[in-house]
Protein backbone atom coordinates (compact mmCIF):
# COMPACT_ATOMS: atom_id res chain seq x y z
CA UNK A 1 0.00 0.00 0.00
CA UNK A 2 0.97 3.59 -0.70
CA UNK A 3 1.90 5.69 2.37
CA UNK A 4 2.36 9.33 2.73
CA UNK A 5 4.29 11.06 5.14
CA UNK A 6 3.30 15.32 5.02
CA UNK A 7 6.58 17.02 5.84
CA UNK A 8 9.85 16.19 7.23
CA UNK A 9 10.16 12.48 7.70
CA UNK A 10 12.61 10.75 9.76
CA UNK A 11 15.27 8.90 7.47
CA UNK A 12 13.72 10.78 4.52
CA UNK A 13 16.02 11.34 1.47
CA UNK A 14 15.51 15.13 0.55
CA UNK A 15 17.19 15.34 -3.41
CA UNK A 16 16.92 11.72 -4.12
CA UNK A 17 18.41 12.03 -7.53
CA UNK A 18 21.97 12.64 -5.66
CA UNK A 19 21.24 9.47 -3.66
CA UNK A 20 20.27 7.78 -6.86
CA UNK A 21 23.99 8.91 -8.48
CA UNK A 22 25.99 7.32 -5.62
CA UNK A 23 23.46 4.50 -4.71
CA UNK A 24 22.24 2.74 -8.17
CA UNK A 25 22.96 -0.80 -9.32
CA UNK A 26 23.72 -1.34 -12.51
CA UNK A 27 20.65 -4.21 -12.64
CA UNK A 28 17.94 -2.01 -11.89
CA UNK A 29 18.21 -0.10 -15.20
CA UNK A 30 17.82 -2.62 -17.12
CA UNK A 31 14.92 -4.42 -15.26
CA UNK A 32 11.60 -4.05 -17.10
CA UNK A 33 10.05 -2.11 -14.23
CA UNK A 34 12.62 0.59 -15.12
CA UNK A 35 13.00 0.14 -18.58
CA UNK A 36 9.22 1.10 -18.91
CA UNK A 37 9.60 4.33 -16.86
CA UNK A 38 11.90 5.44 -18.80
CA UNK A 39 10.41 4.90 -21.42
CA UNK A 40 7.27 6.69 -20.47
CA UNK A 41 8.50 10.01 -18.34
CA UNK A 42 12.21 10.40 -20.18
CA UNK A 43 10.62 9.14 -23.42
CA UNK A 44 14.67 7.67 -23.76
CA UNK A 45 14.99 3.98 -24.56
CA UNK A 46 17.82 1.78 -22.36
CA UNK A 47 20.16 0.32 -24.28
CA UNK A 48 22.30 -1.44 -21.88
CA UNK A 49 23.24 -0.84 -17.61
CA UNK A 50 25.49 2.29 -18.57
CA UNK A 51 23.89 4.05 -22.08
CA UNK A 52 21.01 5.70 -22.22
CA UNK A 53 19.45 7.00 -25.51
CA UNK A 54 17.60 10.46 -25.31
CA UNK A 55 15.57 11.81 -27.83
CA UNK A 56 17.07 15.71 -27.05
CA UNK A 57 20.35 14.70 -25.79
CA UNK A 58 21.23 11.69 -27.45
CA UNK A 59 23.56 8.94 -25.85
CA UNK A 60 23.18 9.90 -22.48
CA UNK A 61 25.15 7.83 -19.10
CA UNK A 62 22.44 6.84 -16.32
CA UNK A 63 23.59 9.93 -14.24
CA UNK A 64 21.62 12.62 -16.92
CA UNK A 65 18.04 10.59 -16.39
CA UNK A 66 15.66 12.39 -15.30
CA UNK A 67 15.31 13.38 -11.06
CA UNK A 68 11.62 12.02 -11.40
CA UNK A 69 12.76 8.73 -12.85
CA UNK A 70 15.42 8.40 -10.83
CA UNK A 71 13.36 8.33 -7.62
CA UNK A 72 10.80 6.22 -9.07
CA UNK A 73 13.69 3.77 -9.69
CA UNK A 74 14.97 4.05 -6.24
CA UNK A 75 11.11 3.57 -4.88
CA UNK A 76 11.15 0.17 -6.80
CA UNK A 77 14.51 -1.07 -5.50
CA UNK A 78 16.51 0.11 -3.15
CA UNK A 79 16.61 -1.81 0.44
CA UNK A 80 18.36 0.63 2.03
CA UNK A 81 14.61 1.68 4.33
CA UNK A 82 15.15 5.22 3.53
CA UNK A 83 12.14 7.40 2.66
CA UNK A 84 12.17 9.61 -0.46
CA UNK A 85 10.91 12.68 -1.05
CA UNK A 86 8.21 12.33 -3.77
CA UNK A 87 8.20 16.21 -4.67
CA UNK A 88 10.89 16.08 -6.69
CA UNK A 89 8.75 14.04 -9.17
CA UNK A 90 6.50 15.40 -11.43
CA UNK A 91 2.92 15.23 -11.78
CA UNK A 92 3.86 12.33 -14.98
CA UNK A 93 5.18 10.16 -11.81
CA UNK A 94 1.94 10.04 -10.01
CA UNK A 95 0.74 6.78 -11.80
CA UNK A 96 3.51 5.58 -11.24
CA UNK A 97 3.87 5.68 -7.72
CA UNK A 98 0.95 4.93 -7.23
CA UNK A 99 0.97 1.71 -9.25
CA UNK A 100 4.39 1.04 -6.92
CA UNK A 101 2.12 1.18 -3.93
CA UNK A 102 0.10 -1.65 -5.61
CA UNK A 103 2.50 -3.66 -6.03
CA UNK A 104 4.18 -3.18 -2.31
CA UNK A 105 4.25 -1.45 0.73
CA UNK A 106 5.80 1.73 -0.29
CA UNK A 107 6.55 4.79 2.04
CA UNK A 108 6.73 8.53 0.51
CA UNK A 109 7.27 11.63 1.85
CA UNK A 110 5.79 15.06 0.21
CA UNK A 111 6.45 18.32 0.73
CA UNK A 112 3.58 19.45 -1.52
CA UNK A 113 0.23 17.94 -2.03
CA UNK A 114 1.05 15.97 -5.17
CA UNK A 115 -1.83 15.90 -7.94
CA UNK A 116 -3.17 12.32 -8.27
CA UNK A 117 -6.04 13.29 -10.46
CA UNK A 118 -4.94 11.15 -12.86
CA UNK A 119 -4.42 8.23 -11.28
CA UNK A 120 -7.73 5.99 -11.37
CA UNK A 121 -8.54 3.80 -8.28
CA UNK A 122 -6.29 6.09 -6.00
CA UNK A 123 -5.58 4.61 -2.40
CA UNK A 124 -3.56 5.81 0.05
CA UNK A 125 -2.41 5.48 3.85
CA UNK A 126 -1.87 9.60 5.11
CA UNK A 127 0.62 8.74 7.88
CA UNK A 128 0.33 12.17 9.58
CA UNK A 129 -3.62 11.58 10.40
CA UNK A 130 -3.59 8.01 10.26
CA UNK A 131 -6.42 7.92 7.49
CA UNK A 132 -6.48 5.89 4.41
CA UNK A 133 -7.92 7.76 1.24
CA UNK A 134 -9.44 5.77 -1.52
CA UNK A 135 -9.91 8.36 -3.97
CA UNK A 136 -8.18 11.58 -5.28
CA UNK A 137 -11.19 13.94 -3.74
CA UNK A 138 -10.44 11.83 -0.55
CA UNK A 139 -6.55 12.58 -0.69
CA UNK A 140 -7.08 16.15 -1.60
CA UNK A 141 -9.46 17.19 1.14
CA UNK A 142 -6.92 14.86 3.97
CA UNK A 143 -3.97 16.75 2.79
CA UNK A 144 -5.38 20.03 3.31
CA UNK A 145 -5.83 19.71 6.50
CA UNK A 146 -2.63 18.59 7.07
CA UNK A 147 -0.24 21.72 7.68
CA UNK A 148 3.02 20.11 7.40
CA UNK A 149 4.70 20.02 3.97
CA UNK B 1 16.90 45.42 -8.82
CA UNK B 2 14.67 46.49 -11.25
CA UNK B 3 13.11 45.80 -15.17
CA UNK B 4 12.71 42.32 -17.21
CA UNK B 5 15.37 40.56 -18.46
CA UNK B 6 15.30 37.97 -21.33
CA UNK B 7 17.97 35.32 -20.88
CA UNK B 8 18.87 33.04 -23.79
CA UNK B 9 21.01 29.53 -22.40
CA UNK B 10 22.39 27.29 -25.55
CA UNK B 11 24.95 24.89 -26.24
CA UNK B 12 24.99 22.63 -29.82
CA UNK B 13 22.07 21.00 -28.63
CA UNK B 14 19.81 22.48 -26.38
CA UNK B 15 18.47 26.29 -26.43
CA UNK B 16 16.33 28.09 -23.57
CA UNK B 17 14.89 30.79 -23.60
CA UNK B 18 13.10 32.35 -20.48
CA UNK B 19 12.36 36.25 -19.31
CA UNK B 20 12.16 37.41 -15.92
CA UNK B 21 10.74 40.43 -14.77
CA UNK B 22 10.49 39.96 -10.79
CA UNK B 23 12.48 39.23 -7.97
CA UNK B 24 11.45 35.36 -7.87
CA UNK B 25 10.57 32.99 -10.89
CA UNK B 26 9.60 30.09 -10.07
CA UNK B 27 9.90 27.01 -12.88
CA UNK B 28 8.27 23.33 -11.79
CA UNK B 29 5.91 21.07 -14.10
CA UNK B 30 6.65 17.50 -14.75
CA UNK B 31 9.83 15.38 -14.91
CA UNK B 32 12.08 15.15 -17.87
CA UNK B 33 11.14 18.92 -18.66
CA UNK B 34 15.06 19.88 -18.92
CA UNK B 35 14.69 21.47 -15.48
CA UNK B 36 18.31 20.51 -13.68
CA UNK B 37 19.75 20.30 -17.22
CA UNK B 38 19.06 24.14 -17.51
CA UNK B 39 21.10 24.44 -14.30
CA UNK B 40 23.81 22.66 -15.19
CA UNK B 41 24.08 24.72 -18.41
CA UNK B 42 24.36 27.82 -16.23
CA UNK B 43 26.88 26.41 -14.06
CA UNK B 44 29.01 25.30 -16.58
CA UNK B 45 29.09 28.70 -18.31
CA UNK B 46 29.23 30.70 -14.73
CA UNK B 47 32.46 28.51 -13.83
CA UNK B 48 34.07 28.48 -17.26
CA UNK B 49 32.55 31.39 -19.14
CA UNK B 50 32.91 30.74 -22.56
CA UNK B 51 35.20 27.84 -22.50
CA UNK B 52 32.63 26.12 -21.13
CA UNK B 53 30.80 25.91 -24.99
CA UNK B 54 27.77 27.20 -23.70
CA UNK B 55 26.03 30.77 -24.38
CA UNK B 56 24.15 32.56 -21.80
CA UNK B 57 23.06 35.49 -23.69
CA UNK B 58 21.40 38.03 -20.79
CA UNK B 59 21.78 41.93 -19.68
CA UNK B 60 22.48 40.88 -16.17
CA UNK B 61 25.55 38.20 -14.57
CA UNK B 62 23.80 34.40 -14.71
CA UNK B 63 24.74 32.25 -11.94
CA UNK B 64 23.83 29.17 -9.74
CA UNK B 65 23.64 29.95 -5.77
CA UNK B 66 24.01 25.60 -3.81
CA UNK B 67 25.31 24.15 -0.98
CA UNK B 68 25.32 24.96 2.95
CA UNK B 69 27.41 28.39 2.57
CA UNK B 70 24.90 29.93 0.51
CA UNK B 71 24.64 32.47 2.87
CA UNK B 72 28.06 33.71 2.94
CA UNK B 73 27.83 33.92 -0.71
CA UNK B 74 24.90 35.55 -0.93
CA UNK B 75 25.62 39.15 0.22
CA UNK B 76 28.40 39.41 -2.37
CA UNK B 77 26.35 39.18 -5.01
CA UNK B 78 24.80 42.11 -6.49
CA UNK B 79 22.74 42.72 -9.69
CA UNK B 80 22.59 39.07 -10.64
CA UNK B 81 20.41 36.65 -11.71
CA UNK B 82 20.38 33.76 -9.36
CA UNK B 83 19.24 30.37 -10.09
CA UNK B 84 18.77 27.65 -7.83
CA UNK B 85 17.72 23.59 -8.02
CA UNK B 86 15.42 21.48 -6.22
CA UNK B 87 18.09 19.87 -4.13
CA UNK B 88 18.41 23.26 -2.03
CA UNK B 89 16.56 22.42 1.26
CA UNK B 90 17.24 25.83 2.73
CA UNK B 91 15.07 27.45 -0.04
CA UNK B 92 12.28 26.75 2.22
CA UNK B 93 13.87 28.74 5.57
CA UNK B 94 12.99 31.58 6.82
CA UNK B 95 16.91 33.01 7.00
CA UNK B 96 16.70 32.51 3.30
CA UNK B 97 13.68 34.35 2.97
CA UNK B 98 14.92 37.04 4.57
CA UNK B 99 18.58 37.12 2.44
CA UNK B 100 15.61 37.61 -0.61
CA UNK B 101 14.01 40.50 0.83
CA UNK B 102 17.15 42.20 1.85
CA UNK B 103 19.21 41.03 -1.78
CA UNK B 104 18.82 43.45 -4.88
CA UNK B 105 19.54 40.35 -7.05
CA UNK B 106 16.38 38.33 -8.92
CA UNK B 107 15.65 34.77 -7.94
CA UNK B 108 15.00 31.83 -10.34
CA UNK B 109 14.34 28.83 -7.51
CA UNK B 110 13.30 25.23 -9.49
CA UNK B 111 11.25 23.59 -7.08
CA UNK B 112 8.02 22.29 -6.65
CA UNK B 113 8.22 23.44 -2.43
CA UNK B 114 5.10 25.97 -1.99
CA UNK B 115 7.40 28.27 -0.21
CA UNK B 116 5.03 30.42 1.90
CA UNK B 117 7.26 32.46 3.33
CA UNK B 118 8.25 33.70 -0.15
CA UNK B 119 5.73 36.08 -1.82
CA UNK B 120 5.83 35.46 -5.27
CA UNK B 121 3.40 35.78 -8.15
CA UNK B 122 0.90 33.73 -10.25
CA UNK B 123 2.18 34.87 -13.08
CA UNK B 124 5.66 33.78 -12.73
CA UNK B 125 5.23 30.25 -12.15
CA UNK B 126 6.61 28.30 -14.97
CA UNK B 127 7.10 25.07 -16.19
CA UNK B 128 9.47 24.19 -19.67
CA UNK B 129 8.25 22.50 -23.10
CA UNK B 130 10.22 21.93 -25.67
CA UNK B 131 8.50 24.13 -29.04
CA UNK B 132 10.34 22.10 -31.89
CA UNK B 133 14.07 21.65 -32.80
CA UNK B 134 15.41 24.85 -33.95
CA UNK B 135 17.21 26.30 -37.11
CA UNK B 136 19.60 23.34 -38.37
CA UNK B 137 17.67 20.56 -36.28
CA UNK B 138 19.95 19.46 -34.42
CA UNK B 139 18.80 22.07 -31.55
CA UNK B 140 16.30 21.61 -29.19
CA UNK B 141 14.34 24.56 -28.41
CA UNK B 142 12.77 24.64 -25.00
CA UNK B 143 10.67 27.74 -23.36
CA UNK B 144 9.10 28.71 -20.63
CA UNK B 145 5.04 28.85 -20.43
CA UNK B 146 2.79 30.13 -17.56
CA UNK B 147 1.77 26.63 -15.80
CA UNK B 148 -1.64 28.91 -14.17
CA UNK B 149 -2.05 30.56 -17.36
CA UNK B 150 -4.52 33.68 -17.62
CA UNK B 151 -7.02 31.25 -19.48
CA UNK B 152 -7.75 29.23 -16.32
CA UNK B 153 -9.49 32.64 -14.29
CA UNK B 154 -11.27 33.70 -17.44
CA UNK B 155 -15.10 33.20 -18.06
CA UNK B 156 -18.57 34.73 -16.53
CA UNK B 157 -18.76 34.41 -12.73
CA UNK B 158 -21.47 35.15 -10.50
CA UNK B 159 -20.78 34.22 -7.07
CA UNK B 160 -22.99 33.46 -4.42
CA UNK B 161 -20.17 33.54 -2.21
CA UNK B 162 -16.71 35.41 -2.45
CA UNK B 163 -13.95 34.58 0.04
CA UNK B 164 -11.17 37.36 -0.02
CA UNK B 165 -7.69 37.43 1.12
CA UNK B 166 -8.06 40.43 2.58
CA UNK B 167 -9.30 41.65 5.74
CA UNK B 168 -9.33 45.16 6.02
CA UNK B 169 -9.58 47.71 3.04
CA UNK B 170 -10.07 45.38 0.29
CA UNK B 171 -12.57 43.07 2.53
CA UNK B 172 -14.56 46.28 3.40
CA UNK B 173 -14.46 47.03 -0.02
CA UNK B 174 -16.34 43.61 -1.63
CA UNK B 175 -17.94 43.42 1.72
CA UNK B 176 -20.07 46.86 1.29
CA UNK B 177 -20.58 45.82 -2.37
CA UNK B 178 -21.52 42.14 -1.89
CA UNK B 179 -24.02 43.40 0.82
CA UNK B 180 -25.71 45.40 -2.50
CA UNK B 181 -25.96 42.33 -4.50
CA UNK B 182 -27.16 39.64 -1.93
CA UNK B 183 -23.99 38.08 -2.02
CA UNK B 184 -22.23 36.01 0.81
CA UNK B 185 -18.71 37.63 1.84
CA UNK B 186 -16.28 36.11 3.86
CA UNK B 187 -12.49 37.52 4.81
CA UNK B 188 -10.05 34.57 5.09
CA UNK B 189 -7.77 36.68 7.00
CA UNK B 190 -4.74 35.93 5.24
CA UNK B 191 -3.45 34.10 2.13
CA UNK B 192 -2.98 30.93 4.26
CA UNK B 193 -6.25 30.83 5.46
CA UNK B 194 -7.75 30.74 1.93
CA UNK B 195 -8.12 26.82 1.61
CA UNK B 196 -9.89 26.73 4.90
CA UNK B 197 -12.20 29.35 4.32
CA UNK B 198 -13.68 28.29 1.20
CA UNK B 199 -16.83 27.07 1.83
CA UNK B 200 -17.96 23.32 1.12
CA UNK B 201 -21.50 23.98 -0.29
CA UNK B 202 -22.21 23.71 -3.89
CA UNK B 203 -22.79 27.29 -4.02
CA UNK B 204 -20.62 28.82 -6.39
CA UNK B 205 -17.79 30.63 -5.01
CA UNK B 206 -15.12 33.60 -6.00
CA UNK B 207 -11.90 33.51 -4.51
CA UNK B 208 -10.28 36.95 -4.53
CA UNK B 209 -6.59 36.71 -3.89
CA UNK B 210 -3.44 39.41 -4.25
CA UNK B 211 -2.11 37.36 -7.73
CA UNK B 212 1.03 39.27 -6.64
CA UNK B 213 2.03 37.19 -4.00
CA UNK B 214 -0.42 33.99 -3.57
CA UNK B 215 1.97 31.98 -5.96
CA UNK B 216 2.87 29.81 -2.27
CA UNK B 217 -0.96 28.92 -2.30
CA UNK B 218 -1.40 28.07 -6.33
CA UNK B 219 -0.77 24.45 -6.19
CA UNK B 220 -3.58 23.70 -3.47
CA UNK B 221 -6.12 26.24 -4.93
CA UNK B 222 -5.66 24.80 -8.49
CA UNK B 223 -6.40 21.34 -7.30
CA UNK B 224 -9.32 22.90 -5.42
CA UNK B 225 -10.68 24.43 -8.63
CA UNK B 226 -10.02 20.99 -10.81
CA UNK B 227 -12.18 18.97 -7.59
CA UNK B 228 -15.04 21.94 -7.52
CA UNK B 229 -16.02 23.43 -10.87
CA UNK B 230 -17.87 25.94 -8.78
CA UNK B 231 -15.30 27.25 -7.75
CA UNK B 232 -13.26 29.81 -9.13
CA UNK B 233 -10.28 32.19 -8.10
CA UNK B 234 -9.79 35.90 -9.16
CA UNK B 235 -6.00 37.05 -9.02
CA UNK B 236 -5.63 40.71 -9.87
CA UNK B 237 -1.97 42.07 -8.51
CA UNK B 238 -3.83 43.12 -5.89
CA UNK B 239 -6.94 45.30 -3.92
CA UNK B 240 -4.84 48.37 -4.50
CA UNK B 241 -3.97 47.97 -7.97
CA UNK B 242 -7.52 47.14 -8.66
CA UNK B 243 -8.18 50.98 -7.53
CA UNK B 244 -5.01 52.60 -9.62
CA UNK B 245 -6.05 50.11 -12.77
CA UNK B 246 -9.10 51.82 -12.72
CA UNK B 247 -8.46 54.96 -13.68
CA UNK B 248 -9.69 57.29 -10.77
CA UNK B 249 -6.50 58.26 -9.67
CA UNK B 250 -5.15 60.82 -10.73
CA UNK B 251 -1.56 61.01 -12.93
CA UNK B 252 -0.34 59.68 -16.00
CA UNK B 253 3.09 58.57 -14.13
CA UNK B 254 0.34 55.95 -12.10
CA UNK B 255 -0.86 54.56 -15.72
CA UNK B 256 2.76 54.46 -17.29
CA UNK B 257 3.84 52.54 -13.67
CA UNK B 258 0.63 49.85 -14.40
CA UNK B 259 2.17 49.74 -17.75
CA UNK B 260 5.14 48.00 -17.02
CA UNK B 261 5.34 48.13 -13.19
CA UNK B 262 8.56 46.24 -13.79
CA UNK B 263 10.58 49.49 -14.87
CA UNK B 264 9.20 51.22 -11.29
CA UNK B 265 10.03 48.42 -8.91
CA UNK B 266 12.83 48.03 -6.81
CA UNK B 267 12.84 44.25 -5.77
CA UNK B 268 15.44 45.40 -2.44
CA UNK B 269 12.64 47.93 -1.30
CA UNK B 270 9.49 45.95 -1.86
CA UNK B 271 9.53 41.98 -1.41
CA UNK B 272 6.48 42.36 -3.78
CA UNK B 273 4.31 44.16 -6.09
CA UNK B 274 0.90 44.51 -4.08
CA UNK B 275 3.63 46.77 -1.52
CA UNK B 276 5.07 48.94 -4.56
CA UNK B 277 0.99 49.15 -5.24
CA UNK B 278 -0.33 49.97 -2.08
CA UNK B 279 2.68 52.70 -1.82
CA UNK B 280 1.82 54.58 -4.83
CA UNK B 281 -2.30 54.54 -3.74
CA UNK B 282 -0.93 56.43 -0.73
CA UNK B 283 1.47 58.48 -2.39
CA UNK B 284 -1.15 59.48 -5.14
CA UNK B 285 -4.22 60.24 -2.85
CA UNK B 286 -2.35 61.60 0.57
CA UNK B 287 -3.34 65.27 -0.01
CA UNK B 288 -6.99 64.35 -1.25
CA UNK B 289 -10.63 63.20 -0.86
CA UNK B 290 -9.06 59.60 -1.90
CA UNK B 291 -6.99 59.38 0.63
CA UNK B 292 -6.21 55.38 1.38
CA UNK B 293 -5.58 53.37 4.15
CA UNK B 294 -5.17 50.02 4.13
CA UNK B 295 -6.17 49.64 7.86
CA UNK B 296 -9.51 50.80 7.14
CA UNK B 297 -11.42 51.83 4.07
CA UNK B 298 -12.24 55.39 3.07
CA UNK B 299 -15.70 55.79 2.46
CA UNK B 300 -15.16 58.21 -1.02
CA UNK B 301 -14.09 54.96 -2.59
CA UNK B 302 -17.94 53.04 -2.17
CA UNK B 303 -19.34 56.38 -3.74
CA UNK B 304 -21.05 55.70 -7.37
CA UNK B 305 -18.74 56.38 -9.90
CA UNK B 306 -15.41 55.36 -8.41
CA UNK B 307 -17.00 52.31 -6.50
CA UNK B 308 -17.98 51.10 -10.23
CA UNK B 309 -14.82 52.06 -11.83
CA UNK B 310 -13.19 49.42 -9.58
CA UNK B 311 -15.88 46.59 -10.17
CA UNK B 312 -15.44 47.81 -14.11
CA UNK B 313 -11.92 46.66 -14.08
CA UNK B 314 -12.72 43.65 -12.91
CA UNK B 315 -13.68 41.33 -16.57
CA UNK B 316 -16.11 38.69 -16.21
CA UNK B 317 -17.58 38.78 -12.88
CA UNK B 318 -21.80 39.82 -13.00
CA UNK B 319 -22.59 41.38 -9.38
CA UNK B 320 -26.43 40.97 -10.48
CA UNK B 321 -26.70 44.26 -12.56
CA UNK B 322 -27.51 42.18 -15.47
CA UNK B 323 -30.93 41.17 -13.48
CA UNK B 324 -31.41 44.73 -12.30
CA UNK B 325 -31.41 45.90 -16.24
CA UNK B 326 -34.04 43.01 -16.94
CA UNK B 327 -36.04 44.22 -13.97
CA UNK B 328 -35.85 47.93 -14.97
CA UNK B 329 -36.70 46.29 -18.81
CA UNK B 330 -39.93 44.41 -18.00
CA UNK B 331 -41.16 47.17 -14.94
CA UNK B 332 -40.81 49.23 -18.82
CA UNK B 333 -42.78 47.02 -20.76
Amino acid sequence: MLKIIFGEASGGVYHPPTYFDNRYEDEWITDPLSVKMIKEIDHSDVISVHLIQSPVLGAIPVRDISGGVKTLILMAFDKSGKIFNASVCGDNCARWIAELGRQKDLTINLHHVMDFSEVAEFEALIVNTGKTVHSYEEYLNEALTIKER
Amino acid sequence: MKGKYHIVVQNNRLRYELTVRRNITIIRGDSATGKTTLINLIEQASALGENSGVDVVCERPCRILSGNDWNLILPYLHGQIIFLDEENQFIKSQEFAAAVKASDNYFVLVTREDLPNLPYSVEEIYGIHTSGKYHDLRRTYNEMYRIYSPDLFTGKVKPDTIVVEDSNSGYEFFRAVCLEHNINCLSAKGKSNLKQAVPSSGEQILVVADGAAIGSEMNELYQMMKTNVRMKCYLPESFEWLILKSGQIDGKVVQNILEQPEDYIDSQKYFSWERFFTAILMENTQNSYLKYSKSKLNEAYLQGKMKQAVLDVMEGICWGKEEEKDRTLLKGL
